[in-house]
């Protein structure tokens, strides 16, 4: 068996900077990823292509296109196109058993998906840190905002933020780049929203996203998709910034095309010794070994591994004496807004592809009187953004000829769209387990079970009526709600958001929770987890830097134990 | 014809064709980008793999007098009718593509009925009639079930032909990169993005 300091299972936004961390604090470390080798810039096959180059033009490849056979869960997204299928995984190799809709989106390949996550970044505050006490649902949170705000900025420095201050406690700043610019119909509907709502804020996506140079890595250019890949390295991912860092060290090794079956422990140490792994491309069966192993495989992946790893000592998972592994997943719940159209601003225009929206911070239950909401608990945030209408509404109204290709030379109106993004409460029953069919690796499948509950349903109704009530008065007509989520069916389905998070929790009690204030497991300390799996509870904001931050924490705590010589 | 006999000759007449005489060969590969160029010398024998020939030649028809040549190149230039095919052969389920085949059927039964000539032979001004006929019955309120085949095929030509070189390069622009300008005035631009 060959010997690593580390190993750190995934090589997407968190094990990526663990690998960067440990290694660059001095050890030898082993990166697992199930998925493919993908390197910067060669493997951006899409990069810069235009529409005219795809066979099908970059069509959104729906459940039922021929081009989604392979993926019939990954097409459930909207962001799943011709340009970028290859970064998605073909669900035969991730299959899963769901009770009621939920979509489980993954990547497969070393980046995972970092190479085309969304890039928006907000920093919890303690009003998230603290909610769980607060409202009394699931268990206390075992740090607050105070402990991650140094390694929030930390993060921020390494990976290039981009956005605007704004001085809001439910919102913290961060170490911002130049923010972005808003737009003619942005900037209109802001300052009438604002007037009528003193309380609220429209401000330009945080993004990480550079409007300026950082460590080699060039300002965004704006030519619009990122998730093809940025050859300029203007997002962050792990190709673009965390690996090569990594790989500067000299002590990195990175192996793909293998997928973890099970952790082995042993009882007698009471420590992770090795990492079982299948080999994607000949199924045989290697092992490695470390003195620190890092789980950073993503949520539900991660706590597979833990679930499939059985012990005498350990006969429900490793780690999970608390019997709370696989217990209280969360999302977030989107598909639900309002669009208006602005009248006017003919004159006004854009240039360039920005890949970022508007954000409006929460404005509900922030812990005054004021916004206080007696039907629900928590909070949500929107996203959006305003444009003029393009050629592709030729296809939606009458008329042709002539008339209708000089119609389409201009722009059309302006439209305005929020899409909000709610916090889920952290609910026992929404759960996941292993089931009886193991997949083509001989790994169990997971059976997930999960839906909205009573508290994210009210508060559906108030993300879509606040949405229309913030359009109109930000001067928008023709103000349409939205909401996407039917019980049982898809469209609005649990793990849509992709911010799947929760089932290996951090708490203060070893009793009920899996890991500790540092994401070690309570049980074993050599096994830490720092993907979504850590979550205590969801925040309404994007949660990957959140992860990064605990990451980057958690590896300075493991190397302090090391040296201490505690693990 | 098969794909291994096909001659040049063959083939520059066939591009000929397909571009509806509008231009000739040699213009197209004068105007387009080596990339498009590259495109279609990969492949000088293309044929349709889902429409016949008499098919083809209705979509493209049709799709012109949606989008027209003007001063720029219109849909049968931009090769609509081969990115039409393409979207039944790869990408729509079969139940779809029968949908769309029978729609253009309707088309055609609809022109002999009331002309005596399938669609493409109709004259003009006649062809103009019926799409208008059409386009008003897809676009009423309600959008009911019989309008379904025309509102997909204006959609098809609108995206076939914005996508493509020559919509989004010539009859539009596209974006340049480099900066983000979120508040400019129109007339310094002067069309839609494509």
């Amino acid at each position: 068996m060959i010997t690593y300091d580390a190993i750190v299972i995934g090589s997407g936004i968190t094990g990526g900077w663990a690998a960067k961390e440990l290694t660059e604090k001095g050890l030898e470390t082993l990166v697992i990823e199930r998925g493919r080798n993908v390197e910067h810039r060669k493997d951006y096959i899409t990069e810069h292509k235009p529409n005219w180059q795809f066979p099908l033009r970059n069509a959104r490849l729906a459940v039922g296109t021929q081009g989604a056979q392979e993926y019939p869960i990954q097409a459930r997204t909207g962001q799943f196109h011709e340009s970028v299928k290859h970064f998605f995984i073909k669900d035969h190799r991730n299959p899963y058993i769901e009770d009621k809709p939920f979509t489980w989106i993954q990547g497969d390949q070393v980046g995972g998906k970092s190479l085309i996550w969304g890039r928006q970044v907000y920093r919890w505050s303690d009003l998230d840190f603290e909610a769980n006490l607060r409202d009394a649902h699931a268990v206390d949170w075992p740090i607050r905002y105070a402990d991650l705000a140094p390694w929030y900025s930390y993060v921020e420095r390494f990976i290039g933020v981009s956005g605007e201050r704004l001085g809001l406690p439910q919102l913290p700043d961060g170490e911002f780049q130049p923010p972005m610019e808003m737009n003619a119909g942005e900037k209109f509907v802001k300052a009438g929203l604002e007037r009528a709502f003193p309380d609220r804020r429209l401000t330009i996506g945080r993004v990480a996203i550079l409007t300026q140079a950082l460590n080699g890595r060039l300002p965004c250019h704006y030519c619009g998709p990122c998730e093809r890949g940025c050859s300029t390295g203007s997002y962050f991912s792990s190709q673009s910034s965390t690996l090569p860092a990594a790989r500067a060290t000299g002590r990195l090794t990175i192996i793909p095309n293998s997928v973890v079956h099970s952790l082995i422990y042993d009882a007698a140490k009471n420590r992770v010794t090795g990492v079982r792994v299948v080999d994607t491309t000949t199924n045989e069966t290697r092992e490695y070994s470390s003195r620190v192993v890092f789980l950073c495989a993503s949520t539900l992946a991660t706590t597979r591994v833990l679930l499939n790893s059985k012990s005498a000592r350990f006969p429900e998972g490793l780690a999970n004496s608390s019997g709370v592994l696989g217990r209280y997943l969360m999302d977030h719940h989107f598909v639900v807004g309002a669009s208006g159209a602005i009248e006017g601003l003919l004159d006004r225009y854009y240039q360039g592809n920005r890949p970022n929206g508007i954000y409006i911070p929460r404005f509900r239950n922030l812990g005054d009187d004021a916004s206080r909401r007696g039907d629900y608990v928590r909070g949500f945030g929107y996203q959006g953004g305003a444009s003029r209408e393009g050629w592709a509404r030729g296809g939606s109204e009458a008329g042709f000829g002539v008339e209708l290709k000089r119609k389409l030379h201009d722009p059309g109106r302006w439209t305005m769209g929020l899409t909000g993004f709610g916090e889920c409460l952290p609910r026992a029953d929404n759960q996941v387990q292993l089931a009886d069919q193991t997949d083509e690796f001989g790994i169990p499948l997971l059976r997930i079970h999960c839906t909205w509950g009573e508290n994210e349903l009210a508060m559906r109704k108030d993300m879509a009526a606040s949405a229309a009530e913030m359009l109109e008065a930000g001067g928008c007509k023709e103000v349409r709600t939205r909401d996407a989520y039917k019980e049982g069916e898809l469209g609005g389905e649990p793990g849509l958001g992709i911010h799947e998070m929760g089932t290996a929790r951090m708490g203060r009690d070893p009793r009920t929770s899996v890991l500790n204030a540092h994401n070690q497991a309570h049980d074993v300390p050599n096994l830490f987890v720092t993907d979504g799996a850590c979550m205590t509870s969801s925040s309404c904001v994007n949660p990957s830097i959140t992860y990064m931050a605990l990451t980057a924490r958690a590896c300075d705590y493991a190397l302090g134990e090391l040296k201490r010589g505690n693990l | 014809m098969s794909r291994a006999s096909i001659t040049r000759r063959q083939a520059l007449e066939q591009a000929a064709m397909l571009l509806g005489g509008a231009l000739s060969a040699p213009t197209v590969a004068g105007v387009l980008s080596t990339a498009t160029r590259r495109a279609w010398a990969a492949s000088p024998g293309w044929t349709p793999r889902t429409l016949s020939p008499a098919q083809l030649e209705l979509v493209a028809t049709m799709a012109e007098h949606i989008i027209p040549q003007t001063d720029t190149a219109g849909a049968r230039a931009a090769g609509v009718h081969r990115f039409v095919d393409t979207l039944l052969s790869d990408h729509y389920a079969a139940t779809e593509r029968d949908r769309f085949l029978a729609g253009l059927a309707d088309v055609d039964a609809h022109a002999q009925s009331a002309h005596g000539q399938p669609f493409p032979r109709c004259s003009a001004e006649q062809r103009i009639v019926l799409l208008k006929e059409m386009d008003a019955r897809a676009y009423a309120s309600g959008r009911g079930e019989d309008g379904w085949f025309f509102r997909r095929l204006k959609e098809l030509t609108v995206v076939g032909y914005y996508t493509s070189e020559i919509g989004a390069m010539q009859e539009l622009h596209m974006s340049p990169f480099g900066a983000y300008r979120g508040d400019i005035p129109y007339t310094s631009v002067g069309r839609a993005w494509s």
